[in-house]
């Protein structure tokens, strides 16, 4: 095992999740040739809303969903595509993987859903659209998980997960999330503005990334499972979270609220992130963004978050 | 009576004042203001140093702090109005009149005070011609410059960060004027000597080192498709053919790609070792991988970036260094280096007209010149001959003999059709031109001027304008890579046609270049991680570069 980060450039590029599109990522995440697209760009149900602005629109409107295999096993699945008006919630976008949540709702026996978050929030085009859309899918999302289908999210995109779809991870069974996937419902430029600069400095991406990025939502148990920024890593671990995320009931609640409550209490006077790792033991806390993702893990896997009786 | 020597007069008065602040050179930081109003003079003209990069951030303050009853109506010869303060000095009529050559963050506000009349503006410069004007008509009286480190006799390190401090002491100290530096700190020994101490007068310790813009750090994350896709273009229709070997980069993306081009699409094109081996730039992060990879042979260096320290020490063979191991950067004669030394200029622009004329000011702001221009012309003064030079010189005028032909230097311009925020980079007239009305501009703000440029470079295409005979020749070569602009859709299909068959444009198919190919897994590196990765952990990525 090597502590420091020693991979070279070109092996690091095989397969970059970062690097791919909305459809390369569940093309190459799911069984071979299984997935099979609901409503895509051929039926071109795109924004009603991007005309009046005088934006382009896209086909399949930033999102694409449907159904496959993982592992021989079937799933439904929704990704959206972060370089398209940064994955942003509109209304056709959110309807769809509100339709997708339903169908697991509705489906017999139930089948997981894997979310591959790209995205910086609501549309602003089309805020009360998307706002809307955003609490519906959320609550589908509840339906589908108390219907007994687990719903993992996937976050390493270009546009992290941000707004409305950090609410939305929140209710996930369970998050994956690489070094470069960030989770956070108000994101930097947001609160530099309403804040001030000395609050957040947005600029600092290295502030940005201890923050709000991959490392720093596993530590806190923002996540449950760090991965490599490959297909395969988040193919691995969709698998490993399929099969450990929790069930949905009474006690997971209880204990997901106490777990959140403690970590308030511990950590809520907190700076910065680094006082946060340093108090919970870690040793050399600046270390750990130069840190391997083997060594990583393993520090990670010690902290006492997350913790598998909540979320 | 007739006197030889009153400004050595005038300069020991001066020194006087000053002194009675010092103790030996050293002045206290909180009597900064109080030494700048007993040294400088109503209506001197002033250098205070800072440049694209680094600026004299403490001495900019104390001045715009002087009590404007001892300090008015400087007259400020500076490479880069760049600081809040250097405006602010204006504001408060401390400083009247401005000569200078680099203003980019303060574009805007600078833009609407010569609007406003509040600065009398003599002219804007290139850095080369600012400071040649130093040693004939802009000499300072009083320079207030920056350094890293001083001993107590007022010998200074400037460490990577050298820059224009040279050459604002060389003119100010050697002809009477008096040099005050800022430092991070005063020490018994400086780790080599960039400025002798008999030429520096008074020393400031600054309470934090003084501030560095990393300018020429390009994140290989926002390089796009269409991006790779003009560096694809450039290299395999401009580089290749001509065999460039010495030359020099702009700042822009585009140019990023080129230089992570190198070792994968560039190297599969067997062009190791014939392109792009020696450089006038600064030390670019995104020069790493060709570096590693064994395709640079020399770099010389207008500046230091941050972040490239280690790095550069552990690359002497490849960058110019001191007896300390560290960087030492030369603007003034790195631009001259890339005047007469190297064989192309590429680099980006704003806007592009008809004739070829580019430039980067908009009706709103006024950036200023900086260096580009130094880079991106024909110097006529130049003799010696390389393959491309000739070559381009050649196609230029085919029918001079030979022995009597010059050469020309290659002036490329790589854009996209459509810039930031889908503007389009082809107009038919530079907004250069609104401005230098609204501000009664004898000259235009023009970047590169169309007499200069010989190649244009966008997604559509190359335009040669070396082959171009005609003016209207020129007009539908460069409407011809213009794209889906206006001035792109306004093009004569058959003319453009006539073109291609000469090679005077060249669209990518022409070139034997696949759009689809045009793809981020072409880049060596593809985030400023993956440049830590290659540096070998040797590159410390400053802050606001680092996703991780």
């Amino acid at each position: 095992m090597t502590d420091q980060k020693t991979v070279t450039p070109f092996q690091r590029h095989t397969s970059s999740w970062y690097e791919s599109s909305a459809r390369d990522r569940v093309r190459l995440l799911l069984d071979a040739g299984s997935f099979r697209e609901f409503i895509g760009p051929e039926a071109r149900e795109m924004s009603p809303h991007l005309d009046l602005f005088d934006l382009p629109k896209q086909f399949d409107d930033g999102i694409v969903v449907g159904r496959g295999m993982l592992g021989g096993k079937p799933l439904f699945v929704a990704a959206q595509e972060g370089r398209f008006m940064g994955g942003a919630f509109g209304e056709v976008h959110g309807a769809k993987l509100t339709g997708l949540l339903r169908a697991a709702r509705d489906t017999r026996p139930a089948i997981p859903v894997l979310i591959l978050f790209d995205t910086g929030g609501v549309r602003l085009q089309e805020a009360n659209a998307g706002e809307l859309s955003i609490s519906e899918i959320m609550r589908a999302l509840v339906e589908a998980r108390t219907a007994g289908a687990k719903v993992v999210g996937l976050i390493g995109g270009r546009s992290g997960c941000y707004g409305g779809g950090g609410l939305i991870a929140g209710t996930c069974s369970a998050l994956a999330v690489s070094e470069h996937g960030r989770i956070a419902v108000s994101g930097p430029e947001v609160i530099e503005t309403n804040r001030g600069i000395e609050e957040f400095d947005s600029k600092d991406k290295s502030l940005v990334w201890r923050t709000m990025g991959g490392r720093n939502r596993r530590l806190i148990g923002g996540a449950d499972a760090f991965v490599d920024d490959t297909i395969e890593a988040f193919r691995a671990a969709a698998l490993l979270l399929i099969e450990r995320a929790p069930a949905f009931d009474l006690d997971m609640l209880k204990a997901e609220q106490a777990r959140l409550t403690e970590r308030l209490q511990r950590f809520g006077d907190c700076a910065d992130a680094v006082d946060i790792w340093a108090r919970e033991g870690i040793a050399d806390a600046r270390s750990v963004p130069g840190l391997s993702t083997e060594a990583f893990t393993a520090i990670a896997d010690k902290a006492r978050e997350p913790r598998y009786d909540a979320r | 009576m007739m006197g030889w020597n009153k400004a050595q007069a005038a300069r020991h008065v001066r020194r006087a004042a000053g002194a009675a602040l010092a103790k030996g050179k050293i002045v206290e930081a909180r009597d900064t203001t109080r030494l700048l109003e007993a040294v400088i003079r109503p209506g001197d003209r002033v250098c205070l140093e800072g440049d694209n990069q680094k600026q004299a951030d403490l001495l900019a303050r104390a001045l715009a702090a002087a009590d404007v009853g001892k300090l008015h109506d400087l007259h400020m010869v500076q490479s880069g109005v760049v600081l809040p303060e250097h405006l602010d000095l204006f504001d408060k009529g401390i400083a009247r009149k401005l000569d200078y050559a680099f203003s980019g963050p303060q574009s805007t506000r600078i833009a609407k005070m010569l609007f406003g009349g509040k600065i009398e503006l003599g002219a804007v410069h290139t850095y080369l011609e600012l400071f040649a004007r130093y040693f004939v008509d802009l000499t300072p009286h009083v320079a207030l410059i920056v350094a890293v480190s001083a001993d107590r006799d007022g010998n200074l390190f400037t460490g990577p960060n050298t820059e224009d401090t040279p050459t604002v002491v060389e003119a100010t100290a050697f002809h009477d004027g008096i040099v005050i530096a800022q430092v991070n700190e005063i020490v018994d020994k400086v780790p080599r000597v960039d400025i002798p101490g008999d030429r520096v007068d008074f020393i400031v310790k600054s309470d934090k080192p003084f501030y560095v813009e990393p300018l020429f750090t390009r994140d290989p994350g926002a390089i796009t498709e269409a991006q790779i896709l003009t560096a694809m273009m450039a290299i395999k229709g401009i580089y290749a053919p001509y065999g460039v070997k010495r030359l020099n980069h702009g700042i822009g993306f585009n140019t990023a790609a080129i230089e992570l081009l190198l070792p994968t699409y560039a190297e599969r094109l067997g062009l190791k070792g014939k392109i792009a081996t020696r450089f006038a730039l600064n030390p670019h992060p995104t020069l790493i991988p060709a570096i590693e990879s064994g395709w640079v042979e020399q770099i010389h260096s207008f500046g230091g970036e941050v972040g490239m320290e280690d790095y550069i020490r552990a690359r002497p063979d490849i960058f110019f260094t001191g007896i300390d191991g560290s960087l030492r950067s030369n603007r003034a004669i790195c631009q001259t280096a890339g005047l007469y030394a190297c064989d192309m200029f590429i680099g980006s622009t704003l806007q592009i007209d008809l004739l070829g004329n580019s430039s980067t000011v908009t009706t709103s702001r006024i950036a200023g010149f900086g260096g580009a221009p130094n880079m991106g012309c024909d110097p006529h003064g130049r003799r010696h001959p390389s393959d491309a030079w000739l070559l381009a010189g050649k196609e230029a005028a085919p029918d001079m003999p030979a022995p009597l032909r010059r050469g020309r230097k290659l002036v490329v311009q790589i854009v996209e059709s459509f810039g930031d925020k889908n503007v389009p980079t082809f107009v038919e007239k530079l907004d250069a031109l609104d401005l230098a009305e609204k501000l009664n501009l004898e000259l235009a703000p023009i970047m590169v001027y169309a007499d200069d440029v010989t190649h244009i470079v966008s997604e559509a295409g190359i335009a040669n304008l070396l082959l171009c005979r005609t003016r209207d020749e020129r007009e539908q070569a460069i409407r011809a890579v213009a794209g889906y602009t206006d001035v792109g859709r306004g093009r004569d299909k058959k003319m453009v046609q006539q073109l291609r068959e000469r090679g005077a444009v060249r669209w990518p198919e022409d070139l034997g270049i696949d759009p689809l190919d045009a793809d981020r897994s072409l880049l060596a590196a593809r985030s400023v991680e993956d440049l830590v990765h290659w540096s070998g952990g040797l590159y410390a990525a400053p802050s606001r570069f680092r996703n991780w």
